[in-house]
Parts: structure tokens; C-alpha cells; sequence
């Protein structure tokens, strides 16, 4: 009988090989330790051929060390690492094929430009002729033909990076790694090259990793977001996905701003008093009387000062404008639930309700709400007025339940 | 007229410690310093050119400035390799017992030579502790240009791991990381990327070294034997022909000395730019 399921699972197993083509590098189960403290839980991941993704985190939560275990420049505790289906874990540095684009660039002094570039064809023993080519192939993609006699001293940071890139690129790698690439450049020049970097990504078709913990940064270069936290991936998926349907509290606080708020899930449940919003509820995931975390984000807070609200909002709960600030491109108002202004919000026949657990500790949370500016322009809020809040959009995270399990998402 | 304003707040704050001070420095100088050495080239030329050209010229004379030289070399260029690798294994590798090994390299620099010297005629003399299993075998040590260079080796032991050393810790590990992704195996990363980082840190370590072991005379004198024509080197021969009185003897070799010391010291103070250029 055992026989039998093993050849099964096989058989299933060699099915599934050939359905999916291995990715360009995997990270499988991989943990880390430095000294006792444990800096990597199980991490696994994949990146697909021609792939972006980004590994988004807070400083210290891990990213570098998953860059450099990929890399080769540090082992892992436990897992391994794939690169097109290959296992490498056991491969030193320099046999890996990776390209990694050093946060300081790297760049070797001695050397100009041209050196740089030819650097990893003339340690190959590449043909004299070759290199040549090469390089100046190179010195074209990345725009640096002028500056090819200069030292690594002599340019800007944006150059360095791309001789830094054109470096790697030389020896055609398995996959790029980037460990905060603008980290040390101002702002406007970041954006100018996280455009130049992805055009460059797209035409090479050379899958890359990039680590950051800016989430704009994140949000521009990734065809897909890692969001790390201490160690742990929290989640991973689209910008789009990870952006608006986060599966934890984390990720919804650490990619852009979020509102929370603890409330109950109730059926046929009116609370006069207390704040509630209709909501198709999962009820494998949630039941009644679940503790649950309803998280919305600022843009996605409409405000109208009548309960009819453009439609596709639920109708949420009555509110105090607290106070209004321009934000350049945008409104921005804090707003506090309306402890006495009642809910009179229509709710329809929808079987569940998600209630304010506690009326008065919620009432003390500020909900923060953006407005673009036509809508200021039509309808003036100012602090003190009474508003109405339909939301676009929310997620429903239970309460206490980390991570991803049970996570719900509501439009 | 507006870059009348500096100047004018220059004068009006004329600092009268200023030039007191610096002149007070150049007046302690003089004695301890610029008159001894001036008073070499005036002594040394005081007979003439061609006695000064003459005594230049004696086999003697020659031969103790090139045994200099060689024996100096030779101590040079063990001491620079063996720096090196010393700084390479201590920076890069953290083990028990790193920074008293550390230490102890320096500590040659803290003996005085001629106990340095002592020491070496114990170990390796006719009835030394290694020396007295040698010389049954017809193998001596001692007394020979080998035991100069052997004592040269041993004064200037840590100085151009001095020098290496903290090039080496303020090198950022990401260059040799770098390399290592890019395809290098270890050797062709010292090759290519370590070593040019370090090639002022060499050439200054280099130039001191074979500056002080050209100088050596304490340890010299006792592992050499100190005999003309064979072992001695310049500086002996400066003391020997003192000795007899032979004045202008000893005053050309010294001229030839000093002259080389600044040499080398100006190339290392004018070098510097040129040897860490990026
Ligand atoms: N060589 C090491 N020895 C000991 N601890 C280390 C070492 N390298 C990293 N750590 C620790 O591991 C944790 C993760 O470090 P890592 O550099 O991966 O973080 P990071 O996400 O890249 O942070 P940052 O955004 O600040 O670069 C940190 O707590 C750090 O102190
Ligand atoms: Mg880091």
C-alpha cells in the first residue's frame, strides 16, 4: 500500500515538474541564525523568470542576510536555495552565477570603468577581443561610454550604480540581487533611476531581487512584494494585492497608511449607538461574536454630509470632522466616530454586521480620510461638521490571529 | 572690495604667538637636528672633492654599502611578504589568541637592538641553542651577511605590518565579497582587488623598512663580526674608520647615509598622493 501512494506521489510530483518550468531561484524553507538570536524563520520563495520582486521590510528584519544566503556570501541554518531548479546551497559565492549590486556599489577603486565592466570576463579568461565587446556593449546599455577611462571616484552615485549593474550584467547572471539600490542617493534622483533600473530589468529579462523598506520604491519596481517582518514573510503577491488586501495588521500599516478598527461580527444586529457596516462574511472564517479588525485605508474613507453616499460605499457610521489639512495633491481630515450621532446608515438584508466592539474606546480612535481635490472643491468640510463615512473598500482580519489565517476581504 | 574684509580682519587679528612660536621651534631644532646633519656635508666636503670622491671610491668603502643594500633588501622584502600575510590572516580572521599574536609581532620595535642581536647569537652562535647542532655539520651562521639580514629581519619585523594592517581593517569586505559573486576565486581577489588597495600601504611599508635596516648598527655589529671587506656594512664601517681615525673616511659613507634617508623620506612624503591614487 505504501509502495503504491509513493509511486502515486510520484507520479503526481513529476506531473507537476512538468507543468511548471522551475523558477529562476527559490528560496526554500530557509531559517538563519547569528550566535543564538534568529534572524530568518522558514523562509520560502520564488522568483520567476524575468521576474521583479521585492523584498519590502523594516530595518533590521532580515533582508540583507536573505540577499547574501542567496548569494553565497552566508549559509543558511536550514533550507536551501534553488537557482533554475538547481540546488546551489552547497555551492560557494563564486559559482552561483549571481549578480549582486552591493548597496555601496562595490565598485573596485583601482580599476576605471572599463576594468569594472570587464572584471568578471577577464577573471574567465575570456578572449581579449570578446571582453572588448562586451564592455562596450555594456558601456551603451547602461549610458556610461563617455566616462569608461574614470575611476569609481569620479562619478556620480547614480553612474556607479549602473557600472555597478553593467558589472554584473557582463557575465550574463542567473538573477540580479539589489540590496537598497537608492539607498543612498536624494529623492528625486531615486525615482529618475528606479525608472531607468526597471526599463533596463524589462530589456535584459534578467529576474531580479531588489531589498528596500521603502514601500513607494516597493510599490514601483516589484512586479511583486515579500513583505518581511522579523524574519517572517507576511506576504507576498502583487503590489496591487499586497496594497489593497493586506493579510495582516503589519503589512497594512508598513505599505502605506491604514486605519484600524476592533469591532464584532454580529447577525441581524442593530446597536443604536455604535457604529456598524454591512459585510459578506466568510462564515468559515469568522462566526458570530468573533473579535475582528476592520482596516480601511485613508483613500478609501468617502465622506458626505447627507447618508446617501456615491455608490459601491457601505455605509459605515456617522463622524466629527476634527480637523482638515491640504496635503498638496489632496485633502486630508482627521475624523472621529460620532459618539452620539447614532447609526442610521440603511444596511439593507445583508446577514452580518461587523459592529464597534466598544463604542467609547472606539469613539477615541481618529479615522484619518483622504479627499481629492475636485471633491474639496465642491463640498467644503470644516472642523466640527457632521459627516457620514462609506468606505470603497476593507479588510477584515480577526483579532490576535496572526498571520494570514482567516483573512477576509470585503468590496 | 569685498575680499578686503578677510584680509583686513586678518590683520587686525594678528596673532603674536604665532610667529614667536614657530621660530621657537626652529630654534630648538637647530642644535638637535639641522646642525648635526649640516655639519656632516661641511666637514665632509671641508678637504676637497677629490679626497671626499677618494674615499668614496676605497673597495672597502664600496663593498660596505652594497652589503648595506643587499642584505637590506633581502630583509625588506621578507618582511613586507611576511607583513602581508600577517595582516591579511589577522584582519580577516577572528581566533583566540588574535590580539596577543598581534602584539608580539610588534614587539621587536620595543627591544633594544643590540639585546635583539644578543638574542640571536644565543639561538644561532657556534654554541647556540640550534647553533651548536649546526656546526658539527660545518654550518655556520653567524658572522656572515645571512646573520645581517637575519638581524635586519628582526628589527624591522612589525613596521611594515603597521603599515599594511590598518589598510587592510578599514577595507571595506564588500570589494572582496564583489569579486567572489562576480566569479573570483580567493587568489584572483587578492590579486586583482585586495592587493592594488594596498599597494601605497606597500611601498610605504617597504621604504621604512629598508630605511631602518640600512641604519642597523646594534644588532649588526654583534651578528657580523664586524669584519672589513666581508661582513661589515656602512654603518659599522663609519664606526671602524672613526675608530682609527680616519675622519674623512667615515664622513663620505655618512654623507652617502643621510643623503639616502632623505631620499626615501622624500618620496614617502611626496609619494603619498601618487601612491593612493584611486
Ligand atoms: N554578521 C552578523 N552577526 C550577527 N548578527 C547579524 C549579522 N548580520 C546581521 N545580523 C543581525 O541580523 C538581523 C537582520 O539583519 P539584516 O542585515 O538582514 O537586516 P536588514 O533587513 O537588511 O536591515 P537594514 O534595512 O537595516 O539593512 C539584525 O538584527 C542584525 O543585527
Ligand atoms: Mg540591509
Amino acid at each position: 500500500m505504501a509502495q503504491v501512494a509513493r509511486s502515486m506521489e510520484k507520479l503526481i510530483s513529476a506531473d507537476a515538474k512538468d507543468i511548471q518550468p522551475p523558477a529562476a531561484a527559490s528560496v526554500v524553507g530557509v531559517s538563519k541564525f547569528f550566535g543564538k538570536t534568529s534572524v530568518l524563520q522558514n523562509i520560502s520563495f520564488d522568483v520567476a523568470e524575468g521576474e521583479a520582486l521585492v523584498l519590502l521590510g523594516a530595518s533590521g528584519s532580515g533582508k540583507t542576510t536573505i540577499l547574501r544566503i542567496i548569494a553565497g556570501l552566508e549559509q543558511p541554518y536550514t533550507g536551501k536555495i534553488m537557482i533554475h531548479g538547481k540546488d546551489v546551497t552547497e555551492l560557494p559565492a563564486r559559482e552561483r552565477g549571481v549578480g549582486v549590486i552591493f548597496q555601496s556599489y562595490a565598485l573596485f577603486p583601482k580599476m576605471t570603468v572599463e576594468k569594472n565592466i570587464g572584471y568578471g570576463l577577464r577573471i574567465r579568461k575570456r578572449k581579449r577581443k570578446e571582453i572588448k565587446k562586451t564592455v562596450e556593449e555594456l558601456l551603451s546599455l547602461v549610458q556610461l561610454e563617455e566616462h569608461r577611462k574614470k575611476y569609481p571616484s569620479q562619478l556620480s552615485g547614480g553612474q556607479q550604480q549602473r557600472v555597478a549593474i553593467a558589472r554584473t550584467l557582463a557575465y550574463d547572471p542567473e538573477v540580479l540581487l539589489f540590496d537598497e539600490p537608492f539607498g543612498a542617493l536624494d529623492a528625486q534622483t531615486r525615482t529618475r533611476l528606479r525608472r531607468e533600473i526597471r526599463d533596463l530589468l524589462k530589456k535584459v529579462n534578467v529576474p531580479a531581487i531588489f531589498i528596500t523598506h521603502d514601500q513607494e520604491e516597493a510599490l514601483e519596481l516589484g512586479d511583486r512584494i515579500a513583505v518581511i517582518n522579523v524574519g517572517n514573510i507576511e506576504q507576498i503577491g502583487t503590489p496591487a494585492e499586497v496594497y489593497n488586501n493586506p493579510a495582516t495588521e503589519y503589512v497594512a500599516t508598513f505599505l502605506g497608511a491604514a486605519n484600524i478598527l476592533e469591532g464584532v461580527v454580529r447577525k441581524d444586529y442593530v446597536e443604536f449607538g455604535g457604529a456598524k457596516i454591512a459585510a459578506r462574511i466568510d462564515s468559515e472564517k469568522f462566526t458570530e461574536g468573533q473579535p475582528v479588525k476592520l482596516i480601511f485605508r485613508p483613500e478609501d474613507v468617502a465622506l458626505s454630509m447627507t447618508q446617501e453616499l456615491p455608490s459601491g460605499h457601505s455605509c459605515f457610521a456617522g463622524a466629527i470632522v476634527e480637523e482638515t489639512s491640504f496635503v498638496g495633491a489632496y485633502e486630508r481630515l482627521r475624523l472621529r466616530l460620532d459618539p452620539a450621532g447614532g447609526n442610521s446608515c440603511d444596511t439593507g438584508d445583508t446577514p452580518y454586521y461587523l459592529t464597534t466592539e466598544t463604542p467609547e474606546s472606539q469613539t477615541a480612535k481618529p479615522i484619518i480620510a483622504t479627499r481629492p481635490k475636485p471633491e474639496t472643491m465642491a463640498v467644503k468640510l470644516r472642523r466640527g461638521d457632521r459627516v457620514f463615512i462609506g468606505l470603497t473598500s476593507f479588510t477584515l482580519l480577526p483579532k490576535d490571529l496572526r498571520p494570514m489565517a482567516g483573512t477576509e476581504t470585503s468590496r | 572690495m569685498s575680499s578686503m574684509i578677510p584680509t583686513m580682519r586678518h590683520v587686525r587679528g594678528f596673532d603674536v604667538a604665532r610667529p614667536l612660536s614657530i621660530g621657537m621651534l626652529v630654534l630648538m631644532m637647530l642644535p638637535l637636528v639641522f646642525l648635526p646633519l649640516a655639519s656632516i656635508f661641511l666637514f665632509g666636503t671641508s678637504q676637497g672633492l677629490t679626497s671626499f670622491m677618494e674615499s668614496l671610491t676605497a673597495p672597502e668603502a664600496v663593498f660596505a654599502l652594497k652589503l648595506s643594500m643587499v642584505t637590506s633588501f633581502w630583509a625588506t622584502l621578507f618582511n613586507v611578504i611576511f607583513g602581508l600575510f600577517a595582516a591579511y590572516v589577522l584582519s580577516r580572521y577572528n581566533f583566540w589568541g588574535r590580539n596577543a599574536l598581534i602584539v608580539t609581532i610588534s614587539l621587536p620595535t620595543a627591544i633594544p637592538t643590540a639585546v635583539a642581536g644578543f638574542a640571536l647569537l644565543l639561538l644561532w652562535g657556534p654554541y647556540g641553542t640550534l647553533g651548536r647542532f649546526l656546526a658539527p655539520h660545518g654550518i655556520q651562521t653567524m658572522f656572515t651577511a645571512g646573520a645581517i639580514i637575519l638581524a635586519n629581519i628582526f628589527v624591522t619585523f612589525p613596521l611594515a605590518f603597521g603599515v599594511i594592517k590598518p589598510v587592510f581593517d578599514t577595507m571595506s569586505r564588500s570589494l572582496e565579497e564583489a569579486s567572489a559573486t562576480i566569479g573570483a576565486t580567493r587568489v584572483q581577489t587578492f590579486w586583482h582587488v585586495t592587493l592594488p588597495s594596498l599597494r601605497g600601504a606597500i611601498v610605504s611599508g617597504a621604504l621604512l623598512t629598508f630605511a631602518r635596516a640600512v641604519g642597523e648598527f646594534g644588532s649588526t655589529i654583534l651578528v657580523s663580526g664586524n669584519l672589513a671587506g666581508r661582513t661589515q656594512t656602512a654603518p659599522l664601517y663609519i664606526f671602524a674608520k672613526f675608530n682609527e681615525g680616519q675622519i674623512e673616511a667615515a664622513n663620505a659613507i655618512a654623507i652617502v647615509l643621510a643623503l639616502f634617508s632623505f631620499l626615501i623620506f622624500s618620496v614617502l612624503f611626496f609619494a603619498r598622493d601618487w601612491l593612493d591614487v584611486d
